[in-house]
């Protein structure tokens, strides 16, 4: 079984596992109906909008119906949780923020970054619920359509006061062929419009680092790059004054080339970078953009 | 109405600093100053507002190791009243660790307990859903601001698309993101104080049961070219061309 309330998140991990094992797939997402076009057998849709508690009563009622071998929930901030209370309630170990798995011999072998992005830890369990890392696999559309019943929500012990939309709507960084990110170098809100030439004329996406997304808000929080953030894999990243702390590697190291500016020659960005300028961005995204404009 | 919190902090080396092994890949962890977590940090902040503003106690419990008394005393300085520190901790088992603090937490009388959402080192977020599910207590995650009011908590949650404003009686489990506020750095005056206060440890006679095996830990390879140029007039015909290579 196959959880996720982001709708692109649950379509990557049954793109992901298909071939490898049938799926049902539950979604607390705004598209159900778009999650039966990938791989998944019966899609449960779980109406309204709900917290952690009720959408793991609600699993945990399939999961004693159907006997499921792995429950597969996509890692956000309620998969999380999700994954956490139905794990006790299963007394099913949990393999967390996986990247990658096999199977061996009755135990699941899994791969997830550790000491916040610094290592890659490769672990042999017996666990059965495994909260999965977004961007594992592209989507992957199946003939076959899957079917579609709603389940209506538990009874809550939370009440929900409101709601606020905070994706922009516009932008999809996990799909983006270029992305120009930008860090703390940028300096101030006003300077970013210093980057769009440099956006435009690469076709490319905005994203920035954790500091720019969200402490400051200066670009929106779905346009941020990072472990706790998007992680991308575009043919192009382009780091603008972006330091390169470990924690934001972790979200674009699946980019093809990297190219970074920065003015602080020691910034780690340059180990992760294939192609790097030491200087000032303001100086340099302006010749550049001409570089690029004229194929020199 | 003064609101008593328990609040969960973690003591974890100085992944800032973690190297690996040129060679090997291996994580060079042994020797590395430790240092309170970060979240914990941020679930401190908010327990110590919440008693500034509201009345009450606020107490600090940790699943670490005898040296984890310098993260106590942190804690302490930051505005905790009273402190406990669970020791055997081995290694990296929500489901263990969940266990020892619920059990404690049973123990002690509470309106809320609260922690951070993920820690900055293993990242696995589970333990506030663990806790909270051995506690019976509805859980409130991911709080980017959360208020008290008489029997109840009203938290802002932060998922991936939205903020949702959400309302539970106490007691209950709240888990905070980094954003909800800026840990305040202690005077000295207080943290002189704090290093007076007691370093209360108890063992844990709570053992794992999780067969998990390490396989591997070692830092990623870089396959990055790494050609830096720190002449922009040489760098930028360089950069230009792969970008319109990739572009094409």
């Amino acid at each position: 079984m196959v959880f996720s309330d982001v709708d692109d998140l649950g379509i990557q991990i049954n793109s992901f596992l298909s071939g490898t094992m049938e799926t049902d797939s539950v979604t607390s997402g705004k598209d159900p109906y778009r999650v039966a076009k990938y791989c998944a057998g019966n899609i449960y849709a779980l109406k309204g909008r709900q917290f952690p508690e009720s959408i793991a009563a609600s699993i945990l009622e399939l999961q004693k119906k159907n006997d499921y071998d792995y429950i597969f929930i996509g890692s956000t901030a309620i998969g999380r949780d999700v994954a956490a209370l139905l794990s006790e309630d299963l007394g099913f170990e949990v393999a967390s923020e996986i990247t990658g798995f096999r199977t061996e011999g009755g135990r699941i072998i899994t791969r997830r970054f550790f000491y916040g992005g610094k290592t890659v830890l490769e672990e042999s369990s017996t666990a059965k619920i495994l909260t999965v890392m977004p961007g594992i696999s592209e989507p992957k559309s199946s003939a076959k359509e899957g079917t579609v019943t709603e389940i209506e929500s538990p009874a809550s012990r939370i009440t929900l006061i409101g709601a606020e939309d905070k994706t922009s709507g516009a932008v999809d960084l996990e799909k983006a062929g270029i992305i120009v990110s930008i860090g703390r170098g940028i300096g101030k809100q006003e300077n970013i419009e210093k980057v769009n030439p440099l956006v435009e004329a690469v076709r490319g996406e905005l994203a920035g680092s954790r500091p720019i997304c969200l402490d400051y808000h200066w670009l929106s929080e779905d346009r941020q790059v990072g472990l706790s953030g998007k992680k991308v894999r575009p043919r192009v990243y382009i780091a603008l004054g972006i330091s390169g702390q470990i924690q934001h590697i972790a979200g674009m190291r699946g980019s093809k080339t990297v190219v970074a500016i920065n003015k602080d020659k020691a910034a780690p960005i340059f180990e992760e970078a294939d192609y790097g300028i030491v200087g000032d961005l303001f100086q340099i995204v302006p010749k550049l953009v001409e570089a690029i404009k004229s194929g020199q | 109405m003064p609101v008593n919190i328990i609040v969960l902090f973690k003591q974890i080396i100085d992944i800032d600093l973690l190297k690996a092994d040129p060679s090997t890949g291996s994580p060079l962890v042994q020797n590395l100053p430790l240092r309170l977590e970060t979240l914990s940090k941020n679930a401190i902040e908010e327990a110590v507002r919440i008693k500034e503003k509201k009345g009450g106690k606020v107490y600090g419990l940790c699943f670490g190791t005898e040296k984890a008394s310098s993260a106590l005393k942190e804690a302490y300085a930051m505005g905790v009243d009273e402190g406990l520190i669970i020791t055997g901790y081995e290694r990296n088992d929500p489901t263990r660790t969940a266990k020892v603090l619920a059990e404690k937490i049973k123990t002690i009388p509470h309106d809320i307990v609260m922690m951070g959402n993920q820690s900055a080192e293993s990242y696995t977020g589970l333990l506030a859903g663990k806790i909270a599910k051995i506690l019976g207590e509805p859980l409130l995650s991911n709080a980017i601001k959360v208020d008290v009011e008489e029997g109840k908590a009203r938290v802002v949650m932060a998922t991936e698309s939205e903020n949702l404003t959400a309302e539970a009686a106490t007691p209950l489990v709240i888990s905070v993101t980094q954003e909800i506020n800026e840990p305040r750095l202690p005077p000295v005056m207080q943290i002189l104080q704090a290093g007076k206060k007691p370093i209360n440890m108890e063992a844990t006679s709570i053992s794992g049961s999780s067969e998990v095996q390490v396989i591997s830990n070692l830092a990623p390879k870089s396959e990055r070219k790494k050609l830096v140029f720190e002449d922009p007039e040489k760098g930028i015909p360089e950069v230009s061309k792969a970008i319109r290579e990739a572009i094409k």
